[in-house]
């Protein structure tokens, strides 16, 4: 080899050296022993083995004295494979500068969704990123170049993203797992607008970091998270299950597994749901009744709890379960768990993931901190969602479906079919509710005169009236819900299209 | 160790206890049921500690937002 060439050899190999150490030994180390991974064991982790083809290694920050400490420019990006199917990621490097957001890691996260995006492959980010570089964004021109992509944040889902928020998360990160249709948080990660510092700073008073932006508050109460992680690996783990259930791209239905050789049998289910109207049960078991061996992956599984959401397959299929949890609330609907319905039909909806609903709900939770959470606009917005959404729709009426809720439940033409079991009870509210709103009655004034009302209010509400006046196509055998689901899905999958909608929801806000 | 309190996410009454103050419990054990909506709904304990304080006795009414009890976490 001509010794001109060896030692421009010698000067790529220091160079990748030097970029791939990151933000050196002592950052490092210290990442190690509090137990997490760095932003390269990340992407190991996440990705198949050997799958990842880095591009952007050589890249650095702009102002010529940063060059030499800002390996990948703090983002590590590059494609590679997940259960052997593409995949774009970008990971950001805490130990470079706070993996801050500067002129060439724009450059890197811009070129990636572009093509990620032609080609038809999901885009993973892994938050963890300190805002915008000071002090190089400190005047006007930075400003304006920043903003040089008009469609930079306007999501149309033509591929899958998916976030896990792995330390602070400010600027960028949060940004993008804003934008993401999945978001994994570890504890111990926090997820904000700004920094505590910054914040307490910009408004004047010491503000508490764990309650600005810890795992607690986005899955309890913002539903920012879909799921909370305890370790990093976990984390990972979790966005590799998500992407399993979807297509790569909008192009394609979602994957098709074979189908298990044995469903549960369901005969757990005439155990699980009491005849009683005032009793209450566990949902979640019942899923697990239904669907494929333990392939229900719940999604905001601490928000909005009255409303179950989740991901799992029946027959080797990709579903949506939708579900009232009458464990809680009763499983009356109420702003939060309508919240969570509607953003769960934007995800399926947009990738041609069918739907399931399971029903049983006395109707929607009403009272003044409903009101004030704006429920009546809540409750539209999950019908217009329900309504526009094209994939094909399968609802089961296990027992009480009341009210409006019966409507943005699936019920009427709202599903392309309906199943009742021979328990469902469907009416516009609780007969006893009903006669003392309609007749003024109280059970305590006239015992005898009330449970005569109420026996009067309670006629024409079965499954077989509803069946009577074709409102449900069948009425099933409880134990055979998994079967007429999955036949049911096999009948209304539009064939002219390959399995495809209209993904009239694609566009739709990730959060709302 | 950090004091939670756990509020009642519903207007109701108090129907039956099912937990005292001293009592270890888990995530998603039944503190108490409230009737509202015609319906048993219990108060689901939202994280694994020990139960430090009842606040309410079986026959109260209670509002939305109501704080229960009081759970020190683990």
């Amino acid at each position: 080899m001509a010794m001109a060439f060896e030692d421009k050899l010698d000067e790529l190999r220091r160079r990748e050296e030097r970029a791939r150490e990151m933000g050196g030994p002592e950052k490092l180390a210290n990442r190690a022993a509090a137990g997490q991974l760095n932003a390269r064991e990340r992407i190991d982790h996440l990705l198949d083995k050997g799958s990842f083809r880095e591009s952007g290694l050589l890249a650095t920050s702009v102002p010529p004295e940063d060059r030499a400490t800002t390996p990948a420019d703090g983002k590590v990006s590059g494609f590679g494979r997940i259960d052997d199917r593409r995949v774009a990621v970008v990971s950001n490097d805490l130990t470079v500068k706070g993996a801050s957001s500067a002129a060439t890691n724009a450059k890197k996260i811009a070129y990636l969704k572009d093509k990620a995006t032609r080609a038809g492959m999901p885009i993973v980010f892994l938050g963890e990123s300190s805002g915008a570089r000071i002090p190089d964004v400190m005047d006007a021109e930075s400003m304006a170049q920043g903003g040089s992509d008009p469609q930079q944040y306007c999501r149309r889902r033509e591929t899958p993203w998916a976030s896990a928020v792995l330390g602070p998360c400010f600027g960028s990160s949060t940004w993008y797992a804003c934008l993401s249709d999945f978001v994994v948080m570890r504890k111990g990660a926090v997820l904000a607008v700004s920094s505590a510092r910054v914040t307490s700073l910009a408004i004047g008073e010491t503000v508490d970091p764990e309650e600005l932006d810890g795992w607690r508050l986005h899955s309890d109460v913002t539903g920012m998270a879909d799921a909370v992680a305890e370790t990093d690996e976990e984390a990972l783990d979790m966005v590799r299950c998500f992407l399993s259930y979807l297509p790569s791209h909008a192009g394609e239905a979602p994957p098709r597994l074979p189908a298990p050789e044995h469903g549960p049998d369901g005969e757990a289910l005439l155990d699980l749901v009491p005849d009683a109207r005032g009793r209450v049960y566990d949902m979640r078991k019942v899923i697990a009744q239904i669907v494929d061996g333990d392939s229900f992956f719940p999604l905001k599984p601490r928000f909005g709890k009255a409303a179950i959401t989740g991901l799992a397959r029946l027959g080797g299929e990709s579903v949506g379960i939708v579900a009232t949890n009458p464990m809680i609330l009763g499983g009356a609907l109420d702003p939060a768990a309508c919240r969570k319905v509607t953003s769960f039909l934007a995800l399926c909806d947009s990738f041609h993931v069918p739907i399931v609903i399971l029903v049983d709900t006395p109707g929607f939770l009403v009272g003044v901190e409903g009101e004030r959470r704006a429920a009546p606009a809540q409750i539209m917005n999950m019908m217009h969602a329900l309504q526009l959404c094209s994939v094909p729709k399968i609802s089961v009426i296990l027992r009480k479906s009341y009210g409006q809720a019966f409507l943005n439940l699936g019920g009427g033409r709202n599903s392309d079919e309906i199943a009742a079991w021979p328990s469902a009870d469907v009416s516009f509210m609780d007969p006893q509710i009903g006669v003392s709103v309609v007749l003024g009655l109280r059970r305590e004034d006239d015992p005898e005169k009330f449970d005569a009302a109420c026996e009067q209010f309670s006629r024409g509400t079965s499954a077989y009236d509803m069946a009577g006046v074709f409102g449900v196509q069948s009425v099933i055998d409880p134990r055979d819900t998994r079967s007429y689901l999955c036949a049911a899905l096999d009948t209304h999958r539009a064939a002219a299209n390959n399995g495809l909608g209209r993904r009239d929801m694609a566009a739709w806000p990730t959060y709302f | 160790m950090a004091e939670i309190a756990v509020e009642s996410e519903i207007a109701g009454t108090v129907w039956k206890l099912e937990r005292s103050p001293g009592d270890n419990v888990e995530e998603e054990d039944s503190l108490m049921i409230l009737e509202s909506m015609k319906m048993e709904i219990p108060v689901l304990d939202p994280d694994a500690g020990k139960l430090v304080a009842i606040h309410v006795a079986e026959g109260d009414t209670v509002r939305e937002g109501q704080v229960l009890a009081t759970l020190e976490l683990e």
